[in-house]
């Protein structure tokens, strides 16, 4: 990793010189609030944003996608398209480059989804850094930094970024796009002193140690009905988060009968028929088994696997769920003895 | 190719209506069908012997549940469509209060002639047994086409059992209890793609109750964010009045 200092007002520079060459994807702002979409003007770019509706994943697993279509008459394959459009996610938080990083293990490890593995290889990414806001418990789980996956990582000195360069494409298109210029000692002493503000902002982090153990010791524990019994299982909160993988797979037809789609599209946990298999038996027919599974697989499951929980404490579900069901709330009532919320 | 016939109870015709709105696609279903009736949009009589049935409208009249017996004996596929169909919708309001009043407050005192062989309004699932399900008021006419397909291919039923919210999610809007507003999406089966909330309107249930929805949380979540809970058991009348399990 090497770093460069870039001015603020040659921002509009950089973007304008990354769409150029890529669809650039950055947070704008919509209603009160922000979402990830296509910039088509550096002046849209809200990089004060405190987090958006949908995280990044949508732009490497969209919430629908088409993985082939398909004749009936005969079953053949008659179109299969990979998306290796280039792109660049601009302004992306630890959070969500972490929660990349954990996607990757499941679509690029062992079995690769060509699909994922497709735009993931087509896009750059762009990380910036950020202030807690209210919802926010990344630093419990360490995922307030990231020193890997990204191709430049931009941190915010006032008038000018700390450029963080990751990846040699990420070199090439800095080179390429924007007048930067040396780190000095005072643009390193800087930067420290962001980020030692940065963790100094934060505020009533949950304590997540042994939340593993904690999960076996308590898992017929009463919580998980009160939770079950609040619980909408609509799967906002899959939708929010960016460590949700689950995927459905369905065949849509076209209005003549004659060729179909093969779409894939976001599942949840929480959704009733999720582990309802040939015959109707469902495994988690109740809405308590489905939250409780979500926490199970999510704080636990993934965990044994690759070691590292799968929540990167964005916060999102705990705005998106009007039931008030999220992992703080779970963890701290399961710390405080659990029996009920 | 399956015989279809399209036949309407009590509604608007609105559905039938959204039917003749697929325009681009209309020949292209109508290639794959044998269309043998069509109460809105052909003239002809409803032949003895078909294959599907296609029901729009509320059961209302003594002859509305002679007919759907018949057809439930003659069709092998029945598919209910839009909201009057499906849980009663809008003429299932007229369950609230006293039934005879309000034929009197619409057709005068002649109201016995007019609205004759009337009984209390259900959805056709309350009659007969439904195959297919097309929901909302109006239908969408794509999802219509897809369920079409569905039933002349045999597939299951697939309307989806979950509420709205994870589609509103997906569409990326703000959801109105953030506001402090009501909004019936909380309970309201998914799969319009949340048309009316990304266009600034709350969710009023046209799409029916979910299958799993959870009303006594949709209920506390109203009173704790401090929203209008009369509102919220007003708007889940609106299109589910035939349901007893919604206050």
């Amino acid at each position: 990793m090497f770093f460069r200092v870039m001015d603020k007002d040659r921002l509009p520079d950089l973007v304008r010189g990354l769409a150029a060459e890529y669809e650039v994807i950055g947070p704008i702002a919509k209603g009160d609030e922000f979402v990830f979409a296509i910039v088509s003007d550096p002046t849209e770019l809200r990089l004060d944003y405190d987090t958006t509706i949908l995280p990044p994943k949508k732009h490497f697993m969209p919430p629908t996608e088409s993985l082939m279509s398909f004749r009936v008459q005969d079953s053949e394959v008659v179109g299969e398209e990979l998306d290796r459009t280039p792109r660049v996610l601009f302004g992306l938080h630890p959070c969500d480059i972490n929660g990349l990083m954990l996607m990757d293990n499941v679509f690029l490890q062992g079995y690769e989804d060509p699909y994922y593995k497709a735009r993931r290889e087509s896009t750059l990414i762009v990380g910036l850094n950020c202030m807690p806001h209210e919802g926010c418990f990344c630093k419990a789980w360490g995922t307030d930094e990231v020193h890997w996956g990204f191709d430049i990582f931009l941190s915010d000195l006032g008038d000018r970024y700390f450029v963080s360069v990751r990846s040699v494409e990420g070199a090439d298109l800095l080179d390429r796009c924007v007048e930067t210029r040396q780190i000095t000692p005072e643009d390193t002493a800087e930067f420290q002193r962001v980020a030692s503000e940065f963790q100094a902002s934060f505020e009533g982090q949950p304590d997540t140690s042994q939340v593993p153990l904690l999960l076996d010791a308590k898992y017929d524990d009463p919580i998980w009905e009160e939770l079950g019994s609040r619980c909408l299982s609509c799967g906002a909160c899959s939708m929010v988060c960016p460590t949700c993988y689950c995927f459905d797979v369905r065949d849509r037809l076209e209005p003549d009968g004659q060729e179909g789609t093969r779409e894939r599209v976001w599942d949840s946990c929480l959704y009733i028929d999720f582990a309802e298999v040939a015959h109707g038996h469902n495994f988690r027919a109740s809405r308590a088994a489905r939250v409780k599974n979500r926490y199970y697989h999510k704080q636990w499951g993934y965990l044994s696997k690759f070691e590292r929980v799968l929540c990167v404490g964005c916060g999102r579900c705990a705005s998106a769920c009007k039931a008030d069901i999220n992992p703080r709330i779970v963890i701290e009532a399961l710390q405080a003895g659990g029996g009920s919320l | 190719m399956a015989r279809v016939v399209v036949l309407g109870l009590a509604s608007d015709f609105g559905c039938q209506v959204q039917m003749t709105n697929m325009e681009d696609h209309l020949l292209d279903v109508l290639g794959a069908i044998e269309l043998e009736y069509w109460q809105l949009a052909a003239s002809g009589h409803m032949p003895e012997d078909y294959d599907v049935a296609i029901v729009e409208g509320a059961v209302t009249t003594e002859e509305h549940v002679e007919l759907l017996k018949r057809v439930r004996e003659t069709a092998s596929t029945v598919i209910a469509i839009g909201s009057c169909a499906v849980t009663g919708g809008i003429p299932a309001l007229a369950l609230s209060g006293d039934l005879e009043d309000r034929v009197g407050c619409v057709y005068g005192e002649s109201g016995a002639l007019v609205a004759c062989g009337r009984i209390l309004p259900m959805p056709v699932g309350a009659i007969i047994d439904v195959d297919y399900h097309v929901v909302g008021c109006p239908i969408d006419p794509a999802e219509f086409v897809e369920v079409l397909h569905r039933a002349i291919q045999g597939l299951r039923d697939a309307v989806p059992l979950e509420p709205m919210c994870a589609t509103c999610k997906i569409a990326e809007n703000t959801c109105f209890y953030d506001r402090g507003e009501v909004c019936l999406g909380l309970v309201t089966r998914a799969g319009c793609g949340t048309k009316c909330i990304s266009l600034g309107r709350p969710c009023t249930g046209c799409r029916g109750i979910a299958a799993d929805a959870n009303f006594e949380s949709a209920k506390a979540i109203v009173e704790r964010m401090g929203a209008d809970l009369d509102l919220l058991l007003e708007r889940a009348q609106l299109y589910n009045n035939a349901r007893k399990d919604l206050s």
